[in-house]
């Protein structure tokens, strides 16, 4: 593979920093919560990775559009990238969302509307990268990703309305609160920035990450060539 | 937590909560650098193949 480009090293030393700061901000910088106490810190990384999830599988349908008109392959490579980072970090959410819940729900896991469509996303998406590994021939392969990377995005809209359209426990950070939701909190001014902070750094974290999946996407795609061309010989 | 004067001792599930995320952050960059190397590698092996096969 070609040496790491400039700007891809200057954006992961941006990347590493804004995170240690981000860290800083919300292990120290934002107060302590008066009524959960510190696990309502593991909130702000909590939306952060879950709008991470949004937005990677917000691309995937942005690239999987523009692969059917192009039917050009490196809208695939980004689509595949994009998901997989989904995944992970969609993944985070969903599990950092449990631990805040043991201790200020006194559970681990319950049938929640936000909780059940959460899962249904990440499922919808880990069958994305399972189903791709069974298609050969490349071009089924990214049609199949393009479409089912649109039809699968309708997942995401349901669980982000899932807590303003259903009755649910889970608090709603940005705009009104349904009655019964348990472990709501207003938000300091510092409280806020930090949690903005979070959300612009774990932006950036998705922008690096998605390069780094890229190129080795391109070195993956490079090897595969040099086989079928040695095979071919 | 009704009638709760001070905040409630949670730091433990703080603790797990930024230890999972930075263990999954960590493993995910973890398997981009694995996966890279193996692939050089392969590509490397691929490198050597092709001129013996040349040379008969």
């Amino acid at each position: 593979m070609d040496a790491t480009p400039r700007g891809l090293k200057i954006l992961t030393w941006i990347t590493v920093g804004l995170f240690a700061l981000a860290s800083y901000a919300v292990l120290v910088y934002a107060p302590r919560e008066a009524v959960m106490g510190d696990v309502q810190r593991v909130f702000y990384f909590h939306v952060a990775a879950g709008w991470v999830g949004a937005l990677a599988f917000l691309v995937a349908v942005i690239v999987g559009i523009a692969y059917l008109i192009t039917k050009q392959r490196r809208w695939d490579t980004v689509g595949l990238a994009s998901i997989e980072i989904g995944v992970v970090f969609t993944l985070i959410n969903i599990v950092t969302g449990s631990v805040w819940a043991r201790p200020i729900w006194n559970t681990w896991w319950t049938w929640d509307p936000r909780l059940v469509t959460a899962t249904v996303m990440e499922l919808v998406y880990v069958a994305y990268l399972m189903l791709r590994q069974g298609i050969d021939d490349p071009d089924r392969r990214a049609r199949f990703g393009a479409v089912y990377a649109i039809i699968g995005f309708l997942s995401v809209p349901l669980t982000f309305l899932s807590i303003r359209i259903f009755r649910t426990i889970h608090p709603v950070v940005i705009g009104s609160n349904d009655p019964g939701a348990e472990g709501t909190f207003d938000m300091t001014a510092k409280m806020f920035q930090a949690f903005m902070f979070s959300l612009v750094t774990f932006t950036f974290i998705y922008a690096t990450l998605l390069w780094h999946r890229i190129r080795l996407q391109h070195l993956a795609d490079r090897v595969e060539q040099e086989k079928v061309r040695l095979l071919a010989g | 937590m009704l009638l709760q004067t001070a905040p409630a001792d949670t730091t433990s599930y703080m603790l797990i909560g930024f230890a999972l995320i930075f263990g999954a952050i960590g493993l995910y960059v973890l398997s981009l650098y694995v996966r890279s190397r193996n692939l050089k590698k392969d590509l490397a092996v691929l490198a050597e193949v092709e001129p013996r096969r040349e040379g008969g």
